[in-house]
């Protein structure tokens, strides 16, 4: 008696959640069902042609080297530029914490940067970049060194965009690691210090390990977000020169937007996707274990 | 709610939905009201269509319009979704020339010999053949028309007549010349980069390379099949590598804006690249260092004359356009002569015309009209192919890999090669 009412209040809820879970259904299971089906397809969006081609896509993309190249740059780009954000936004966090004089304005002026477009950051950078008048080899020149080619050498033009998303992306970082730094009781600090224990013992056994779920957040959110950069490429260098800055996505683009090969771009996106799956469970799981 | 007020709501939602259903044209006392949507492109182009848009107007006041300014991938994704998917957004679509085939081929574009009969007029023999032809498919003088060229966009060459002149050069009209002046100012001259042209990876390289390309008899496609793996293709590039020593540092990372000010500010000799567009000013005391200092011309030849290449903007209308009809006549008025006078004028968008390439006034305010008519007359048209964009991305990769030395020439046109025969096949 009890179950059959149990189960009535219940069919309630599921009726009214049905809507809006098959929305999400739709708006999420559906684009991803929909890039695995084009994916073994020869498409031109184009020509409108559509042939069942398997796995080809995926193995012909592979064999390129420019998709590889694009693949290894992805990966040092996300790692590179998350550790950086990420060690920047606790050294930030730390920096701020407590209570001291203009730190409200302070904290505004660090925050900026993420509150700007990225092609109008993407603009300022690429004129402070420049080879000629750029404010970068200008400085360089004053101090009595060479002009570096920023945007140009092969050899620092992934680096140069890597500052660029480190310069707009620490402050988030910042803001995730400070809420919970401030969330910890300073009890915990005092009773600590009482103890005998120094700063980086104190930061090392106590700050960073109640910290760590936030950073792991850092960690996975700016993942995520760095593996998937494109704006930046797409603004600052195109990819070039060489193939020096090709990204996954700037590679997935110009399939998809200038070839409209639809096809070729679902398979790219889906080696993204697969990647970007694992390095989210990883994350995830590890969160949820420290929760438990 | 009640049922009665319900069936209202439902009334009005169903009314509002036909009227917008039905379009962006409507009945109004002073006659057929229509609003025409034009996808085209940013900057001075959009100034160009805003100008004619306005005028058009003025004279049929029944006619509005909605103008979309957008760089040119832009237009391409938003152009080919809209055209794909057939729901007529579009009144008007500016078309980069080279794309035009694949529009042309899937029948998304109106037939306009079919209009022209209607009208029972013809296209206007005062347009320049040569880039009325971009706009026919197949391409040719028999094909059958689907955009009228609306830019008379031509690659010219520029350089610094003193400086040539300095260095014993009247005129430069051979690639070899070129590279003895670009020698000499490297040996005279400090403050000067002899060469400039746009290194960036992609169509940049490419339209600054291609005229070199040509004019040493080297082809992109022969009989449909790519053709960069012949002696005359390597010795344009072994020439272009040579020539791009005398390059800015960082040449590789080099756009429009980058060639433009160094042309402007007089840091540069010798511009193997240059666009109507970019040059309007350069006789502009305001604006430029080198007044009455370069001479805009055509390109210097080699094996083959001078060989520039043509990137005409076409204006086509929809096939699923709702307002088919008023974008002919829009479509004729915009391309007319005393509207290209109009937008040379003020705009400085170059014309189609021969007729404005001759007009008295705009040949003393822009010199360089003989030489751009002659390269519209002339000028080599980007293959006819569906791949393109890809060829080109293709080509324009490795030839910035050999520019900053990752690639000798001849793996670069190797692998061009191999690259655009996987493409095509």
């Amino acid at each position: 008696m009890q179950t059959t009412y149990r189960l009535k209040g219940n069919a309630f809820y599921y009726i009214i959640f049905a809507p809006a879970f098959l929305l999400i259904l739709f708006l999420t299971i559906y684009p991803v069902f929909s890039v695995l089906v084009n994916s073994l397809y020869k498409y031109n969006f184009l020509s409108e042609g559509k042939t069942f081609i398997g796995l080809h896509n995926f193995k012909q993309i592979l064999g390129e080297g420019i998709f590889r190249t694009a693949f290894v740059n992805t990966v040092i780009f996300s790692l590179v530029a998350t550790i950086t954000e990420a060690t920047l936004g606790v050294a930030l966090a730390l920096l701020f914490y407590g209570r001291f004089a203009g730190k409200r304005a302070a904290m505004t002026t660090v925050i900026f940067p993420m509150m700007i477009s990225t092609m109008v950051i993407c603009a300022i950078w690429k004129t402070m970049y420049h080879y000629d008048i750029g404010v970068l080899n200008y400085l360089l020149t004053s101090l009595g060194f060479g002009r570096v080619g920023w945007l140009t050498d092969q050899s620092i033009a992934l680096v140069s965009v890597m500052i660029v998303d480190v310069w707009q992306w620490t402050p988030f970082a910042f803001i995730i690691v400070q809420a919970g730094l401030n969330s910890v009781p300073t009890e915990l600090f005092e009773a600590a210090h009482i103890d005998g224990a120094g700063y980086f013992g104190t930061l090392f056994h106590i700050t960073i390990p109640i910290l760590a779920n936030q950073i792991l957040l850092v960690f996975l959110l700016r993942t995520i977000d760095t593996f998937r950069i494109f704006d930046k490429v797409y603004a600052l260098t195109q990819g070039g020169p060489g193939n020096a800055t090709e990204t996954v996505s700037y590679f997935i683009y110009r399939e998809g937007f200038s070839f409209f090969n639809l096809g070729r771009a679902s398979a790219a996106s889906v080696y993204t996707l697969l990647v970007i799956a694992v390095i989210a469970t990883l994350y995830i799981r590890n969160i949820l274990k420290e929760e438990s | 709610m009640n049922r009665r007020a319900l069936l209202i709501l439902v009334t009005i939602v169903v009314a509002a939905g036909m009227v917008f259903a039905s379009g962006s044209s409507e009945q109004t006392a002073g006659g057929q009201k229509v609003t025409l949507t034009i996808a085209g492109r940013d900057g001075a182009y959009g100034d160009a269509m805003q100008l004619a848009a306005d005028e058009y107007s003025k004279q049929n006041p029944n006619v509005s319009f909605e103008i979309l300014k957008l760089s040119g991938s832009n237009l391409l994704e938003k152009t080919v979704i809209d055209l794909r998917s057939g729901t007529g957004t579009y009144d008007l679509i500016m078309i980069d020339d080279p794309i035009a085939p694949r529009m042309q081929q899937a029948g998304w574009l109106a037939n306009l010999d079919e209009m022209y009969a209607a009208h029972n007029q013809k296209v206007d023999p005062d347009l320049i053949n040569n880039v009325v032809k971009l706009g026919r498919y197949p391409y040719g003088d028999s094909g059958t028309l689907y955009a009228l060229p609306h830019v008379g966009n031509v690659e010219l060459f520029a350089y610094r007549t003193d400086l040539a002149e300095k260095y014993g050069y009247s005129s430069l009209d051979k690639w070899d010349q070129v590279l003895e002046l670009a020698k000499k100012m490297k040996a005279g001259e400090s403050d000067v980069t002899p060469i400039l042209f746009r290194g960036a990876k992609g169509n940049p390289i490419v339209t600054g390379f291609l005229p070199i390309y040509w004019s040493f008899g080297a082809k992109i496609l022969d009989n449909g099949k790519p053709a960069f793996n012949t002696p005359q293709a390597k010795n344009a590039l072994d020439f272009f590598l040579e020539l791009s020593k005398y390059a800015p540092n960082g040449v590789s990372m080099y756009q429009s804006a980058q060639v433009r000010d160094a042309l402007y500010s007089g840091a540069g000799g010798v511009a193997i690249e240059v666009w109507p567009g970019w040059i309007g000013d350069l006789d502009n005391p305001e604006k430029s260092k080198v007044v009455g200092k370069v001479k805009v011309t055509n390109h210097p030849g080699e094996v083959n004359p001078s060989s520039p290449l043509i990137g005409v903007w076409l204006l086509g209308i929809p096939k699923d356009s709702k307002n088919k009809e008023e974008a002919f006549k829009f479509l004729q008025f915009v391309t007319s002569k005393a509207m290209q006078r109009e937008i040379a004028d003020k705009t400085g968008i170059p014309p189609t015309r021969v007729s404005v390439h001759k007009d008295s006034a705009l040949v003393e305010k822009y010199p360089w009209y003989p030489a751009e008519l002659q390269g519209l007359e002339t000028g080599v048209a980007r293959p006819r192919t569906d791949y393109w964009s890809e060829i080109e991305t293709a080509l324009g990769g490795f030839l910035q890999q050999a520019l900053i030395g990752d690639l000798t020439a001849a793996q670069a046109l190797e692998q061009t090669q191999q690259k655009v025969q996987e493409i095509i096949q």
